[in-house]
């Protein structure tokens, strides 16, 4: 037992360490640092937020549709970045592998915290910003903005834990995986709600497990008018097996890494 | 105790697989000091990597009873866009060692100055050798694994490394890579000589050095 414990510190100070270096290499100390990490969906949000007002008017499926826009889009630029990130990371961070209580998945761990907490941040912002506007609702249902957002950030988790191995195994699917995570976007749920499509299409986008989570986020902010769609089992059934695939390939992959 | 057991290792190259080492076995005792002797490319480098934990092995076992250091060479352990105070910082962290007492420590040993708030990609390979040994010193392991390094670096830093390392740590053991053949009689106490991806163990040191010099 004490043993464990004592496994659970190391681990703890690892990857409060490996935070604080993460970020200070990814954005220095100077000016405003760590807040970098909002800007990037916060500009991706709002501009494609105007981008659909401009088009579409007001409203998108009953509710501001800016508010529709940055609900969907943050949560799907935190899928893709954190996937961005998690490629080439175990050999972008060979140097690391000479401390025995580093391991890769902390590196993985680190990474994706950061993404997350960041864009949560970026979300929150917005929020407060539009909130001001009279562009955000006060939340329906904040324990199914959180809940959503634990299913989405799951999601997003487990498909890195594959997709960092993969990258480092097979330089064909370094190359690819971008374009499929490019190919992700119509079933990530951002933009649409599954009550607005067709039964068939409907049927076909739940096959998708962030779209779940993606509901939940929704039903969590704008409240029973989008009648949101979605199950509490399936992203598991999912996300869950994903993992320990991912896990698994992880140990594969650091056991064949070449490190300078 | 260190015990390496059968450890192989190969990499793969352009077509099929180059074994560097076939079957290595070998164990480092408390304050043994063990000279790791052969040419250019023998695997000295992937041995201390697999020791270290760096690199896992294809097959074998390494059992380690007693703490052991990172590789210390010229790249590794550090991060080169970070300042030296940066590092020093975070293996601080990671080890779980005073930053305040790290701090002083590695100034001290390393005299390198205002050059330790720049990014360690600017440093020489001597001022990287300073630093590398600066940190693995200031953490104090059982054992220490040194690549190389030992021979870079001026004649002041060589007197205090041999001060720190081979008079205030003489119970420490240690598995030391070099070519220096002074270094290696003077500081070791056995040797281990690699070849063909075999390792041949000599008590005698002076044995080993004979060894080597035939390859």
């Amino acid at each position: 037992m004490s043993v464990l414990l004592q496994s659970w510190a190391i681990q703890v100070r690892v990857i409060k360490a490996l935070m604080l270096r993460e970020l200070s290499t990814r954005f220095g100390r100077e000016n405003i640092g760590f807040l970098w990490v909002m800007a990037e969906p916060l500009l991706f949000a709002v501009l494609v937020g105007i981008l659909w007002r401009s088009m579409k008017g007001p409203f998108e499926f009953g509710v501001d549709i800016i508010a529709f826009v940055v609900t969907g889009y943050i949560p799907l630029v935190l899928f893709r970045s954190s996937l961005s990130r998690a490629m080439n990371s175990f050999t972008a961070n060979g140097s690391l592998m000479y401390h025995r209580q580093i391991k890769v998945l902390d590196l993985l761990l680190v990474r994706f915290l950061i993404e997350l907490v960041g864009h949560m941040m970026a979300y929150l912002f917005i929020a407060v910003v539009l909130g001001a506007l009279g562009n955000f609702p006060w939340p329906y249902d904040f324990g199914f903005l959180l809940l959503g957002w634990a299913y989405y950030s799951l999601f997003s988790f487990a498909v890195c834990l594959v997709v960092a191995p993969l990258s480092e195994a097979s330089e064909v699917l370094e190359k690819f995986l971008p374009v499929t995570a490019y190919l992700m976007v119509p079933f990530s749920g951002a933009f649409f709600v599954v009550s607005s499509l067709s039964p068939e299409a409907a049927a076909i986008v739940l096959y998708s497990p962030p779209v779940h989570g993606m509901e939940m986020m929704r039903y969590g902010v704008f409240g029973p008018s989008i009648d949101p769609q979605y199950d509490y089992l399936y992203p598991l059934q999912f996300s869950l097996p994903c993992m320990v695939l991912g896990l698994l390939l992880c140990r594969t992959i650091r056991r064949r890494l070449v490190i300078e | 105790m260190i015990a390496c057991q059968n450890i192989r290792k190969s990499y793969r190259t352009g077509h099929g697989r180059r074994e560097v080492l076939k079957g290595i076995s070998l164990t480092v005792r408390k304050g043994e000091r063990v000279a790791l002797l052969g040419r250019n490319g023998a695997g000295k480098s992937t041995l201390i990597k697999q020791i270290g934990g760096v690199e896992l092995p294809d097959s074998g076992k390494i059992v380690r009873k007693m703490t052991c250091s990172w590789p210390i060479g010229f790249n590794g352990g550090f991060q080169g866009s970070l300042t030296g105070f940066d590092n020093a910082r975070f293996i601080a962290r990671i080890y779980g060692r005073s930053y305040a007492e790290m701090r002083g420590f590695v100034e001290d040993f390393t005299e390198l100055g205002g050059a330790l708030k720049q990014p360690v990609k600017t440093y020489s390979s001597g001022m990287r050798a300073r630093l590398a040994f600066a940190l693995s010193l200031a953490i104090e392991f059982d054992c220490y694994l040194i690549d190389e390094v030992i021979l870079v670096g001026d004649q002041n830093f060589q007197r205090k490394c041999h001060h720190e390392l081979f008079e205030k740590r003489s119970d420490r053991a240690m598995i030391i890579a070099s070519h220096d053949m002074n270094t290696i009689l003077g500081t070791c106490n056995r040797g281990v000589v690699i070849s063909d991806g075999f390792a041949t163990v000599h008590d005698d040191l002076s044995e080993a050095v004979d060894a080597y010099s035939r390859l």
